[in-house]
């Protein structure tokens, strides 16, 4: 075969597919720009790393905001607002001030201790005010019932160790840090995932509890309640779907400073983790209870790459607040016992 | 093939522009190909190659001792409890163990260091032999507290390795405590923590951790063996089967002991049902016996 006739058979073979490779590449443009998340080596999507949740968008919608989305200009004023009390915050302490007076308010952390962010989250291309996205209220749809509870045991009592809160005995970490669903709160704010076949393992900086996802397998019997759950988990394309059912009912109530949760042990959470971009996972989760809520309720959050490594938060070894705490209520209530004799 | 020829030729006249597109058809290709590759990097569909990895041993699953090491890391005779008193004929149960009879005795065991005794300094073995006597008061463990390392390798509850190509996590049953193993040494630790440090690095077929900046407040065991808070561990867990690995860790503190010691046993893999790590966050079960004095209204 000469040159010239080889080229030019050479470049009829090729051209036909060259030309439908180049149209279907035209088609898919589109889909290429969107972000697909590495596999493992093993082939599942890669959801490993160090996560961080911090941020100043809350669990429910606060009551200066009375919408799910905020404009840039919004967005910057409230971000403002709350970032001058941290810095006001953060003053050194006063080192003449000397100790408060015995019986009045010594004082809790000062924005030293925080680490919550100091920015509301940009969700699906949007600035966010509450992760609750359905209801549209932004709140969670109590019913009667679980208002009831949720009044009850929002009032803390010192009667023993069983009736202070979930952090105050450093069973787990406060506000539902752990979750499911797992929600910022004041400081240590961060998630390291680490996937192996068959399983992703959830490590919750506060307190180092380990959630074990499963893949695949079925719930233990309903009396077996576990803290942060039984969680099973599954893919759907590039997100984790997890299913989480026999919850403790000591966690059935967790409070931050700016959110507080009722879930009952009988209640059902779905979670869902997609990574949305090498530096960001999209976490939705979905909480269904029929004595709980008039509605299944939905959240939308964004978890972003923390710098490590996460150091270890060891509650209970130091917990010296909890006998205090109890060794206070019985002084208080000696004292009021011999001023009524 | 000919129609085609023709058709091509009437399409693209000149062989210039039949090359230029080629180049960019390829090119197109060749990126496609790279970005297939780069988003799947190990998925082995039989059309590329699985990534250059240097094949490491898979630690992968749930491991646990078959030992009474947690009991006391040297040989020992099975006895009644751990905690005793003197006896009209000889030892006895001391009190506050006494109810739990048989289920309160310690299963004996030929011990697990090497060369047998311990080496400590003489002044800690007094320390060693009070801890003994006032076991109930001392032993972290009877508060729930962090287990430390090697502690944490045989108490009686299994742990479970989570292992990928770039992480590598131990997950303990007994109070919900963990590790993640450092491959890239970040230097010292700015602080002594109750699990310490770890840095890993593979040896052939062996993980290697280096344990540093571990608090003082750790045991070895239920025997009273301690540490300062000058503890080096390393540990070494070679693969002996598919099913079983060699655990090592030589134990480093010139405060209290006289040389490097070293204790050595096996690991065994939990199959089928049994490997699924269960939950034992035992705060809440030592509650009544850290605060119960403190309740309201006291139990009587």
């Amino acid at each position: 075969m000469s040159q010239p006739a080889a080229q030019q058979q050479l470049s009829a073979q090729w051209l036909r597919p060259c030309l439908a490779l180049l149209m279907t590449m035209a088609i898919m443009l589109p889909a290429a720009a969107q972000y697909k998340a590495a596999r493992t080596a093993f082939g599942d999507p890669d959801l490993q790393g160090l996560w961080s949740n911090a941020s100043l968008t809350t669990l429910e919608r606060q009551n200066y905001v009375t919408s799910l989305v905020v404009s840039a200009e919004q967005a910057i004023a409230i971000e403002r607002s709350n970032n001058a009390w941290f810095e006001t915050d953060r003053r050194p302490t006063d080192p003449g001030v000397g100790a408060p007076a015995a019986g009045g308010d010594v004082r809790g952390y000062n924005s030293f201790w925080l680490d919550r962010g100091s920015k509301l989250a940009r969700v699906r291309g949007e600035i966010r005010t509450s992760w609750v996205i359905a209801p549209a209220t932004g709140r969670i749809p109590y019913s009667a019932q679980a208002r009831l509870q949720l009044r009850e045991r929002a009032r803390p009592s010192s009667e023993g160790p069983e009736t202070r809160s979930l952090g105050d005995r450093c069973i787990v970490g406060y506000g539902s840090t752990s979750g499911p669903p797992m929600l910022n709160v004041l400081y240590n704010n961060n998630y390291q995932i680490v996937q192996a076949p068959g399983i992703v393992a959830i490590v919750v900086e506060m307190n180092h509890d380990a959630r074990l996802i499963r893949i695949g397998g079925v719930h233990p019997p309903a009396h077996v309640q576990l803290w942060m759950g039984d969680s099973i988990g599954h893919w759907d394309g590039d997100t984790l779907v997890v299913e989480t059912t026999n919850l403790h009912p000591g966690q059935s109530f967790t409070a931050d400073v700016r959110h507080f949760l009722y879930l009952p042990p009988t209640a059902k959470v779905i979670e869902r983790f997609t990574r949305v971009a090498p530096d960001q996972l999209l976490y939705e989760f979905s909480v269904a209870d029929e004595a709980a809520y008039t509605q299944t309720w939905r959240g939308e959050m964004v978890m972003s790459a923390a710098k490590g490594p996460m150091y270890e938060y060891a509650c209970h070894e130091g917990n010296h607040s909890l006998p205090n705490i109890l060794r206070g209520a019985r002084y208080e209530e000696g004292k009021r016992e011999s001023a009524t004799r | 093939m000919a129609e085609t020829g023709t058709k091509t030729g009437g399409f693209l006249q000149k062989s210039a522009a039949r090359k230029y597109l080629c180049a960019i058809v390829l090119w197109l290709m060749a990126a496609c190909a790279w970005a297939q590759a780069t988003d799947q990097p190990a998925k082995n569909d039989g059309r590329l190659a699985p990534p250059v990895r240097p094949a490491r041993p898979d630690l992968n699953g749930v491991w646990q001792v078959m030992n009474s090491a947690n009991f006391d890391l040297e040989a020992h005779a099975a006895r009644a409890a751990m905690a005793m008193r003197t006896g009209p004929h000889g030892p006895l149960p001391a009190k506050e163990v006494l109810a739990l009879g048989a289920v309160g005795a310690v299963p004996g065991g030929l011990g697990v260091v090497e060369g047998g005794a311990i080496p400590y300094k003489p002044e800690a073995l007094a320390r060693k032999r009070e801890n003994q006597q006032r076991w109930l008061e001392r032993d972290p463990e009877i508060r729930c507290y962090l287990p430390g390392v090697p502690r944490a390798t045989y108490m009686p509850l299994p742990f479970q390795i989570v292992q990928s190509a770039q992480s590598m996590l131990f997950v303990y049953e007994y109070a919900g405590a963990v590790r993640n193993i450092l491959f890239t040494d970040p230097g010292r630790a700015p602080v002594d923590s109750w699990m310490g440090q770890s840095v890993g690095r593979w040896d052939g077929d062996s993980l290697v951790v280096s344990v540093t900046a571990q608090n003082d407040s750790t045991w070895f065991d239920r025997a009273g063996n301690f540490h300062s808070d000058q503890l080096h561990v390393l540990e070494r867990y070679t693969p002996t089967s598919s099913h079983t690995m060699r655990y090592e860790a030589t134990i480093t503190d010139p405060q209290i002991f006289t040389r490097s010691w070293k204790i050595t046993m096996n690991l065994y893999r939990r199959v089928g049902t049994d490997a699924q790590l269960q939950q034992f966050k035992c705060i809440e079960f030592v509650e009544e016996l850290m605060y119960g004095h403190l309740r309201k209204e006291p139990l009587k």
